[in-house]
């Protein structure tokens, strides 16, 4: 049979953000493909170069729309860092709680686009369901679904009242009822298994060879996750299980995310039931010192990595972001050999893009 | 005359058939909508879909041959309307002749053989591979759905639609004796309706519209109506051969166990797609030729041995 190229993107009923593909293909065979990015670049970085770090934060918030809190975690954090000064307790506890809760969100919405890709419309409708209530709870601490604001250089810009505290645990506690039964269907659905078990395996020096980071990786058995490997509190305080599988199929990625949702819902009980009185935010001055340094959190996708240069004013010389979408992209010209056509879109979910966060 | 003329146009033919098309396609889609914690649409939306459908423009990109793209939703629309033509409803017969059950399977077979001309006659890539898709899929279904259909026949000794039916008031419903052949033929028909999980050659994610995608306007409801008559003219067909009323003289007691069970009918078509994922056509033709076919030959073995 002939070869023929097919466009996936910039706009495919496939992709919710641009990123165009073309795909060699014979019959239903896969010969390979090739990626172009750069649709959604909006030059953030050089942005946040001419803009206090005080407007930064709010900058670096729109780089993604899904894992925006972790974004301005990871950049206070290293603002934090050169100011030497250190968040108390209280604010740490709910920066990592809206974090955990962004995953389960995150990863919610992911398994649903999945069975979305494979035909299981109503696992997508049931999941995305379920997805509502975490949005209900962020909105309940932050006040905004998605873009939360929660975040300032030297911890939180709101504390959270007793009510507030205590409808969340009881929301928690409601959501976390509420995904097992949809969880338990992902986990032991015969269809979704026998569109996903085999597909695309990637194996481990595969993932080492292109830096992969976040589930991906964990789904080909390389152990890495920032929250144990290098917390900032108060993840060093909490027992953050790690999960691997060793098949590094798109059956594997999936698991992985099923028993990371329920490892972060455990993680915000945690959370919660330890969270300290106090003030949530200590001053910071307008002013960094000179010096550079590096921080790194665990986003929903992977291991997101904040650079940052002081010369010693009130704007950052420079801000370089690494988010972890933008390495497993660089694996998917790879993945995208003898599959089947029908596996494209299984494969593209597999790896959960953010085209977003790649492109800033 | 006039009564060829009105049962062409208005019942059992256009009309009615439309008019079930629209009805079931809205319980379907309702029915879907509460499987997945939906409301779904309101009862005139199936209706107000195609109006819009047919206000639309009319775009035709460049390159593609008119009058194959303008013929082929015409052609397969009159052709599933003529297959409704030779079923009874509620044992109301209009046309029958010994035979027509074959002729009936030769023309709910058009529809898929125009989408797969449509295909590869447009100029799009995604129609292209749907085209491809639609061929490779209709071998997987088309021969376990033959076989299994022949079982009410060869169980009735005729071949005709209404026959068969008429049989069953005295042996009870075939699907009693064939609970296999029903399910492989329920099969089948979600196959040639491309639906949910059988959608293969118009699967969004994958090929974009498949076949239809550059299909618009007018061309697109025509479509979209040939689909809603072959799923009406489907129903009534495995009704009949499976289904068969039982014995009332009431003929309003007899419609509404009809309509009972074209509800059924559409309940199981809706319960499928809200639970199966969609296959891969290689998947799908293994499931037909090494699983459907060895089991439909089994109940046809099963049926000839019975009536011998």
């Amino acid at each position: 049979m002939n070869k023929i190229s097919i466009p996936i993107g910039p706009h495919h009923p496939l992709l919710k953000e641009p990123l165009s593909m073309r795909i060699d293909i014979s019959g239903e065979r896969v010969l390979g493909g090739t990626l172009r990015l750069g649709y959604v670049h909006r030059g953030i970085e050089k942005m946040a170069q001419q803009r206090t770090y005080i407007q930064d934060v709010h900058l670096i918030e729109r780089i993604c729309g899904i894992c925006s809190h972790v974004h301005t975690s990871t950049f206070c954090l290293a603002v934090e860092k050169l100011l030497e000064i250190e968040v108390p307790p209280r604010g740490q506890y709910i920066r990592a709680l809206l974090c955990e809760l962004e995953r389960v969100h995150s990863h919610l919405l992911w398994l649903g686009i999945l069975a979305k890709h494979v035909g299981l419309d109503t696992v997508f409708m049931h999941t995305w369901h379920d997805r509502e209530l975490a949005l209900d709870i962020m909105e309940g601490i932050s006040g905004g679904r998605v873009s939360h604001a929660a975040n300032q250089i030297g911890g939180m810009r709101f504390d959270l009242s007793p009510e507030q505290e205590e409808l969340v645990r009881l929301n928690v506690e409601k959501l976390k009822s509420q995904v097992n039964g949809v969880l338990d269907v992902i986990e032991n659905e015969p269809a979704l298994r026998a569109r996903t078990q085999g597909v695309a395996p990637v194996s481990a020096d595969m993932i080492r060879a292109y830096c992969v980071v976040g589930p991906v990786a964990r789904a080909s058995g390389v152990d890495v996750d920032m929250r144990r490997d290098d917390p900032w509190p108060p993840y060093d305080q909490l027992d953050v299980r790690v999960i691997t599988r060793p098949e590094g199929d798109a059956f594997a990625r999936t698991l992985i995310r099923v028993l990371e949702t329920r490892e972060s819902l455990r993680l915000c009980e945690v959370l919660l039931e330890n969270m300290p009185d106090g003030p949530v935010a200590v001053r910071s001055p307008r002013k960094v010192p000179a010096g550079e340094v590096v921080t790194r959190s665990e986003a929903p996708r992977g291991e997101v990595l904040y650079y940052l240069r002081s010369d010693g004013s009130d704007k950052p010389a420079r801000v370089k972001v690494r988010t972890p979408t933008l390495a497993v992209l660089s694996l998917l010209p790879e993945q995208l050999s003898a599959i089947h056509v029908a596996d494209i879109p299984v494969v593209l979910a597999g790896i959960d893009l953010c085209i977003a966060c790649a492109d800033r | 005359m006039l009564r060829g003329i009105l049962s062409l146009l208005i019942f059992p033919g256009l009309a009615f058939q439309v008019l079930c098309g629209l009805i079931f396609e809205w319980i379907d889609r309702k029915l879907l909508a509460r499987f997945q914690r939906r409301v779904g649409p309101p009862w005139y939306q199936p209706a107000a879909d195609l109006v819009k459908l047919f206000s639309k423009e009319d775009l035709m990109p460049e390159g593609v041959y008119d009058l194959v793209e303008v013929l082929l939703p015409l052609i397969s629309l009159s052709a599933v309307l003529t297959a409704g033509l030779y079923i009874p409803i509620a044992g109301f017969t209009s046309f029958s002749f010994e035979g027509d059950l074959i002729v009936i399977q030769f023309l709910m077979s058009v529809p898929t053989l125009a989408y797969y001309l449509a295909g590869i006659a447009s100029v799009g890539i995604y129609s292209f591979l749907g085209g491809g898709r639609s061929i490779l899929q209709y071998f997987s279904y088309e021969v376990p759905l033959l076989i299994a259909i022949s079982g009410p026949a060869v169980m009735a000794g005729s071949w005709s639609v209404a026959q068969i039916s008429q049989a069953q008031l005295g042996m009870g419903p075939f699907v009693i004796f064939q609970p296999l052949g029903f399910i492989l033929a329920v099969v089948g028909l979600i196959g040639k309706l491309k639906r949910d999980p059988l959608d293969i050659p118009s699967a969004s994610t994958e090929v974009v519209g498949g076949s239809l995608t550059e299909f618009s306007g007018a061309k697109l409801g025509f479509w979209q109506l040939t689909m809603n008559v072959q799923a009406v003219v489907g129903i009534f067909l495995l009704v009949n051969l499976y289904l068969g009323w039982l014995n009332f003289t009431a003929p309003l007691v007899v419609v509404g166990i009809f309509l009972l069970e074209c509800l059924l009918m559409v309940l199981v078509l809706s319960g499928a797609s809200a639970i199966f994922a969609r296959l891969r056509i290689d998947q799908l033709a293994g499931l037909g030729w090494k699983i459907l076919v060895p089991l439909s030959l089994l109940q046809l073995g099963f049926v000839i041995l019975m009536g011998v």
